[in-house]
């Protein structure tokens, strides 16, 4: 029996050799996908949604979900964008910058909270909790911007500094990478981590066991959307705009990235590493078929297909 | 006239064997009871007859004509119906929707006027239109009798059917099951309540470890020798060390709760108090109680120390499967075992495998999954978490049940191990060779209250059954 991480693992490297072999060759003979700048920009790509869906484990190993990270994460970019532009012109562009990020990422926080509190106290399901804020949150962003972007302009000023630093590929790729790092330890290493899963595997058997039940689940919620609004920033830096509309099914390819990645939807157990190689299945397939200029619907069903092979083939090995 | 013969059935589940070799013979329009300790496979035996289990091996006859029941739907054909324990009604539907499942040409008026007679046959006086939800589990269970009479069922099993009634309902229970019986309809009555089963039935049979000991006119018998057949041989003295108590670590007062009625006891530190009842006696209720699940609605308990508790059903309440054997043990103990955060996992190693060497824990490796262990090392590693956790008083709830027989023998020596340890532990059992074993008192419930006390000296399994099934009303 081949483990479920492997299985995963398998699939990725079924999907990067068939790219390499029907990737387009460039005037050097190289292959175009195989190129150093293809290959960074597939993991710039997957780098906000991949975070997200770091944090995502961690909810569906509790066995919940959230649903309101593209609204979180829209309204951490109109924040990011707006303290830039409103807020304290005559600061110096350290500090100017620092404080939007912060309150991006304490705005997105505070959302979170707000989730985790209401799933863990009022013992309402987890999917209609985070419906209902990705609804509101939306409508918050929206409220905020007037429905309008916030242009963050090319030339001197704090804003266009802070787009020309956070949209350096190494600097998304990096948080990214340290992101993927701190998750990976916390589910592996830390008491944080095993609470995670006990509640997600066996959530009675987690109480008489006596614990923290309601507060690893605010954590979880929490934690969600802290990362969200880390992709806000990053999000406003790489657009050059805070986009009340912004993020809209992000939260979907987030939870396909962490089922591909051999997390089941019933919680309990999966790895982070599962969910970056699932995060990386779908930035590879993207990139793979745009490189062949194939038609963005059709993309779009051959991604459908791929989700449900890859769940298919998990459950498969499970009954075996 | 013969109107079931069952013979010969076996039936397992995974590795553990139901059903070896068990006969009945029910004739027409009796109520014949089926009785039977926990686990003597009574539930089985009527599931099988029922068409929703499928037996291994076996012989079913039907007014003496060989028959094959693979399905429920087989079953209602030929005329067999059944009353589950947990009354397997659509609750979201109508009372008359529950009815006609099946058949969905009637509709509205047409479908009242269907089941308006089988309504009236047993009793139950409300429109057909009404929410299943909304009735009373007495009534529900006269819904589930009527659909059984709708499919024209002969025979009629009920699975311990007055175990989620008050009494007034068990009453008006039993004053259908003697129309029905005036009908000619066939009821197998499966119970171990000694007071119903000589009240109703006409014959007994006895099932004990899966097999048929024997079928008996109740007319001509009494509660104590269908209790012997019932708990088979007598138990052999087992000599224990005695042991000394201290001083009173819990102590409850009147407790009462949804299933509890004013339960009062003490335990002492160095103690075991066994105790005894049926399921559904309020003896898993008495965890929950103590443990702040259920809601007390009176009385109180005095506790001078933590509290464990490991739950009747280490697979839905106790363990976490996916997880492995050394994260399921240290689970409740991580606050202690780590810096900053992290687990000192070399740390869980070592206790883990101090205490496993304790209870005889088997397995490959301690980053097995759970799921992987045989059921007596899963609740040696259910045993584990508490043994780490190091509570004052530990609730185990049946914690030897269905494991095989060394394991049992290591869980004993456990728990002898932590009373001499100064732990009051508070052992829940159905097996009653086990409490007397284990045990320095013995309390028995029954319907939530507490029926009898006994001392380890005094108690026999033919007291505790009398005081477990009331036996002492039925005579």
């Amino acid at each position: 029996m081949i483990p479920r991480r492997a299985q995963s693992l398998a699939a990725l490297t079924g999907i990067v050799i068939l790219a390499i072999a029907i990737s387009p060759v460039a005037g050097d003979g190289s292959r175009v996908f195989l190129q150093l700048g293809n290959l960074t920009d597939i993991l710039r790509q997957i780098s906000l949604i991949g975070m997200i869906a770091l944090a995502m484990t961690f909810v569906i190993l509790t066995g919940g979900i959230d649903l309101s990270v593209g609204s979180i994460l829209a309204l951490a970019t109109a924040v990011t964008a707006m303290v830039l532009t409103r807020v304290a012109p005559g600061m110096s562009y350290g500090p100017h910058i620092l404080l939007a990020i912060a309150a991006a990422v304490a705005v997105a926080g505070i959302t979170g909270v707000l989730n985790g509190a209401v799933v863990a106290t009022l013992r309402i399901q987890p999917f209609i909790v985070t419906l209902a804020s990705m609804i509101g949150v939306r409508g918050l962003a929206k409220w905020i911007t007037r429905n309008e972007n916030i242009d963050i302009g090319f030339g001197q000023d704090v804003a266009a500094q802070f787009a020309t630093v956070f949209r350096e590929k190494a600097i998304v790729i990096g948080a990214y990478a340290c992101a993927a790092a701190m998750f990976w330890l916390m589910l592996a290493r830390t008491v944080f981590g095993r609470h995670v899963r006990a509640i997600g595997d066996n959530e009675k058997a987690a109480q008489y066991a006596g614990l923290p039940i309601r507060r690893t689940k605010l954590w979880v919620y929490t934690i969600s959307g802290l990362l969200s609004g880390v992709a806000g920033v990053l999000y406003a830096a790489e657009n050059h705009q805070g986009n009340p509309n912004a993020g809209v099914a992000y939260e979907l390819d987030a939870i396909a990235a962490v089922v591909i990645g051999g997390t089941p939807l019933s919680g309990g157990r999966g790895s982070i590493s599962g969910t970056i190689v699932g995060s990386l299945i779908m930035g590879v397939l993207t990139n793979m078929l745009r490189l062949k200029n194939v038609d963005s619907n059709l993309e779009m069903m051959i991604k459908a297909v791929i989700i449900v092979l890859a769940v298919a083939v998990q459950r498969e090995r499970e009954s075996a | 006239m013969k109107l079931l013969q069952a013979d010969d059935i076996h039936k397992h589940y995974g590795g553990a064997q139901a059903l070896r070799g068990a006969s009945l013979s029910v004739r027409g329009g009796e109520v014949h009871a089926l009785v039977g300790e926990n686990g003597a496979g009574k539930s089985t035996l009527a599931r099988i007859l029922a068409g929703s289990t499928r037996a291994d091996s076996g012989r079913i006859l039907i007014d003496e004509q060989p028959v094959t029941i693979a399905t429920p739907r087989d079953a209602q054909r030929l005329g067999i119906g059944i009353i589950y324990q947990e009354l397997d009604l659509f609750r979201h539907l109508t009372v008359a929707e529950n009815l006609v499942t099946g058949s969905v040409e009637l509709q509205g008026r047409r479908m009242d006027e269907f089941c308006r007679p089988f309504l009236d046959a047993v009793g139950l006086d409300c429109s057909p239109r009404r929410m299943v939800s909304t009735l009373s589990i007495g009534q529900m269970q006269l819904v589930a009798i009527a659909r059984a009479l709708s499919t024209n069922a002969q025979l009629i099993l009920m699975d311990e059917p007055t175990s989620a009634l008050f009494e007034d309902a068990a009453e008006r229970l039993f004053a259908l099951i003697a129309g029905l019986k005036r009908r000619g309809v066939a009821i197998v009555y499966v119970s171990h309540k000694m007071d119903e089963i000589f009240r109703l039935s006409d014959r007994v049979t006895v099932l004990r470890d899966g097999m048929t000991v024997g079928s008996v006119e109740t007319a001509r018998t009494r509660p104590a020798s269908v209790i012997h057949m019932m708990i088979g041989r007598d138990l052999e003295a087992e000599q224990r060390e005695p042991r000394t108590s201290g001083e009173v670590v819990l102590s409850v007062d009147r407790l009462s709760t949804a299933k509890l009625r004013g339960v009062s006891f003490h335990l002492r530190r160095g103690e075991v108090l066994g105790v005894a009842g049926l399921v559904g006696s309020g003896r898993s209720e008495l965890g929950a109680a103590l443990f702040g699940m259920d809601r007390v609605t009176g009385g109180a308990i005095h506790q001078s120390g933590t509290l464990g508790l490991v739950p009747e059903d280490r697979r839905y309440q106790g363990l976490m499967m996916q997880m492995s054997v050394a994260e399921n043990g240290t689970l409740a103990v991580l606050p202690r075992m780590q810096t900053a955060g992290f687990v000192k996992r070399r740390r869980e190693r070592r206790e883990m495998e101090r205490v496993g060497r304790q209870l005889g824990l088997h397995c490959r490796s301690l980053d097995d999954a759970v799921s992987t262990l045989s059921g007596g090392n899963q609740q040696k590693v259910l045993l584990a978490r508490w043994l780490l956790a190091n509570p004052d008083v530990l609730f185990l709830d049946d914690p030897a049940r269905g494991i095989d027989v060394g394991a049992k023998e290591d869980i004993y020596r456990a728990i002898d191990r932590l009373a001499r340890g100064g732990k009051g532990v508070i052992l829940v059992s159905s097996e009653l060779p086990e409490l007397v074993r284990c045990c320095d008192r013995i309390l028995v419930l029954c319907e939530g209250r507490v029926t009898a006390m006994f001392s380890a000296a005094e108690a026999t399994q033919e007291k505790i059954m009398a005081a477990a099934t009331n036996a002492g009303d039925a005579n």
